[in-house]
Formats: structure tokens, sequence, C-alpha cells
């Protein structure tokens, strides 16, 4: 198979039909975000994530331009520290849900200008650059993290390898894999699925 | 073996974000030091994401929400920004160490974090210190050092007291508590801590001055907002 580098895995737009509440989609969509700032994966998180972002904020203050401060600044960290969306700490919504507490937090306290007020990443350092513990040295460098994915999808089954490829690679949509291939979608999900699954225990097993 | 954890309430709205700012650092030490409320604390974080994210979110709640919403303009101006990594926010260890009477002892990652707001140490009672904890809020956040062989008074709270063990270990009347365990008493409980033969570092969360009951120690009380503020 040829390697899979982060110059490849970009053109052709991403429109698989997984959405991004399935946590191995949303998670690639933010490696997506983190390695190339594909602004394709970016509209598709933020059209599921905003709007929803939105109710919660909406919900927390009762205020119409507050909520949508919060969804925006909420969204920014997305677009800006994707690279620090660490999988095997969560999913991505969890990641993503964290970080709008901790906007909400500072927006509490933001209008008392107390001295000596506690901010919200001394408590949940979710945005931190840096590794908070020193076991935790996941924080691979992203040319790295692609090598290394590329190393583990030779390792992948073959018909799992093909059908990412396809989808993560080429960009098609898991539809057209299963037109491509002449298989039944279901059995491109499940190989996606199981495919996702490998890589992160492959992943993991490194630690 | 920690064996006195924050209640699930506690462990909740600290993944929420609804406590009060001292007992937020409680909880957050204790979780930093407990293995097991972390796992905790992930699952909730789950259960709260996936209520707020998941598909099955009621559609007319997100409608109404999103009658004036002009997301197009916003994913715009989003986009319109090159994400660059701030390198210089890349620090190096925390300084977690924490110097007292020639002792040291390391700091739990929150508390770590917060280091800056750690005041000057004052000798109470005894050889009792406190230093306070300075993060805003009504309720008051302060370490406590008890060196070995030292007894508080008895006394009650009229509010609430969160006690958490940072390192050592102390007892009172029904308990032993060390490294990590987490101690709520609300009002109406007595209580007399005591370290025997090791010293103690704690943290409390206060939300009132503490009323001393017995004997001569009520005699403490014009003091007790030494323990408070
Ligand atoms: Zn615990």
């Amino acid at each position: 198979m040829q390697t899979v580098t982060a110059t490849q895995l970009k053109r052709k737009p991403m429109t698989s039909s997984a959405q991004p509440d399935d946590p191995d989609h949303a998670a690639a969509l933010l490696a997506l975000v983190a390695t190339e700032q594909s602004r394709q994966a970016f509209s598709e998180l933020f059209s599921y994530f905003a709007p929803r972002l939105k109710a919660y904020a909406t919900r927390q203050f009762g205020n119409e331009q507050t909520a949508m401060d919060l969804v925006q600044e909420t969204m920014t960290n997305v677009w800006n520290k994707a690279h620090l969306f660490k999988p095997d700490r969560g999913s991505a919504s969890t990641w993503i849900f964290t970080i709008a507490r901790n906007i909400r937090f500072d927006f509490l306290r933001k209008n008392k200008h107390r001295q000596h007020d506690l901010s919200a990443d001394e408590l949940w350092p979710v945005l931190a650059e840096q590794n908070d513990s020193l076991d935790d040295d996941y924080a691979l460098d992203d040319d790295l993290l692609m090598q290394q994915l590329a190393g583990y999808c030779e390792l992948l089954p073959k018909a799992q390898r093909i059908v990412i490829e396809l989808i993560y690679v080429e960009g098609k949509s898991q539809q057209e894999v299963a037109d491509a291939l002449g298989i039944p979608l279901g059995t491109v999900k499940s190989r996606t699925r199981l495919a996702l699954q490998k890589l992160r225990e492959l992943i993991h097993s490194d630690d | 073996m920690i064996k006195f954890h924050p209640n699930e309430e506690h462990l909740f709205h600290y993944v929420t974000g609804d406590l009060s700012p001292a007992m937020l650092m409680m909880v957050g030490t204790h979780v930093d030091m407990c293995p097991h409320c972390q796992t905790q604390v992930r699952d909730m974080e789950n259960t709260v994401a996936n209520k707020l994210f998941g598909q099955e979110q009621a559609p007319k709640e997100l409608f109404a929400a999103n009658d004036s919403f002009n997301g197009d303009a916003m994913l715009q101006q989003i986009m319109s920004q090159t994400p660059a990594r701030d390198e210089s926010r890349i620090t190096g260890l925390l300084a977690d160490e924490l110097v007292l009477e020639g002792k040291r002892f390391k700091l739990p990652a929150t508390l770590a974090r917060s280091q800056h707001r750690i005041g000057e140490w004052h000798k109470l009672i005894g050889q009792m210190w406190r230093a306070p904890v300075q993060i805003g809020g009504e309720d008051v956040l302060t370490f406590i050092y008890m060196d070995k062989g030292t007894r508080v008074p008895e006394h009650t709270h009229k509010g609430r007291e969160a006690t958490l063990v940072v390192n050592g270990v102390f007892n009172d009347e029904t308990a032993e508590y060390r490294d990590g365990d987490f101690v709520f008493l609300d009002g109406s409980v007595k209580h007399t801590p005591e370290t025997r033969d090791e010293d103690c570092l704690t943290l409390a969360a206060l939300d009132a001055p503490m009323q001393f009951t017995s004997g001569l120690s009520r005699l403490l009380n014009p003091f007790s907002s030494l323990f408070f503020k």
C-alpha cells in the first residue's frame, strides 16, 4: 500500500456518510484539522457541534449574545488547538464539552473583575500545550504520528486497509467505496469501524 | 489506598464547573491523587458530552436555539485565522514543591498550577500553621499544617468544612485519614482532629468560621477568624 502522508490526506472532500457523533469519525476530522487545517473537516465539525453548543450556552446564560460568544470561542479553540486533542483521553465530543465548560466558567467570572479569581485552565488544563504529567509522552509530532499511522495501516487486514485508504486518503464517501468495491454499505461501515478500532489499539500498544 | 472520596454530587459538579472555587480546588486536588475518581470524572465527562452533543437531542430545542444563528459567517470568520502554535506556552515542569519548616511537600497538579496563589504561612497555636490560597469567591481555601502530636481543640462549623490530606496522616473521633482522603463535614458534626506520630499537611475549604465548643478552648473563639481568613 502507498504511504499515507499528511499531504495525501487532503484533496477530495470527505463526504462519508458517517456523522460527527460517531467518535471515530469525529476524531478523524479533528486529526485533519490538526495536521492540515482541513476546512472541509472543520466545516463538518462546525455544522454538527455549533448548534448543539448554542443550545447548551443558551440554557446556561439565557442570553443570546453571550451564548453566541461561547459558541465562537469554543469553535475557535477547536480550529486552533485541534492538535491538543488526544484520542486516548476521551472522545472528540468530550473534548469539545470540556473546552466549552472552561469558557463558561471564565465567562461567569469575567464581569466581576475580582482580583485573584481562579481561571478555568488552572482547574482543568484542557488546552495546556504541555503534558501535565511525565508519564504522558503521547504528544507526538504530527509528522511522526502520520508516519506511524501509515506504518500501522500496513498491519491491517487487506480488506480493511483498502477501505481506510479509499476513505481517508482518497476522500471517498462510504457509499462511493461500497459502489467501487461492489460490497454493501454496511460492510464498508463495519470495516471502517474495525480498522479504526485496530489502529487505536496499535497506537496505544506502543505507549 | 484512599478510603474517603468526594461524593458523586461533588464529582459531577466538579465536571460541570458548578461548585465554589474553593470546592473545585479541593475536588480537583483529590482527583489528581485518586485514580478511582479520575475514572469517575472521565465517565461523567463522557456522559455529559453525550447528553449535550448526542444525535438524539430534541430537534425542536435545537431549532429554537438556532433561529437566528448565522453559523456561516461565524464559520468563515473562524477559518480565516491561521492556527498558530504558541510554542511559548509550552512550559517545562511545574514547580511543584512546597517548603515549610525545612520540610518539602510535593504538590498535586491542581495545586502546583495555582502555586502563585499560596500566601504566607502563619503560626496558629501550638505546632499548627496555616497559609491561605487566594482564589476569589466567598468561601475560603487554606492549607493547614500540623506537626506530629498536635491536637486541634474540639470545634464545629456553622457552615461546612471539607478537608483533604495532601501529605501525612491525622485522626479524629471516627477515623484515620491519609494522603488523598477527602472529608466533608456539615455544621452539625463536632470533631477533634489530631496528629500522632506523623505530621500532616491538609487543604481545607470552609464556608464559615469554626466554633470551638469545649472548655477552655472556647476562649479561642475570638481567634477563630484566624482559621477562617
Ligand atoms: Zn477518590
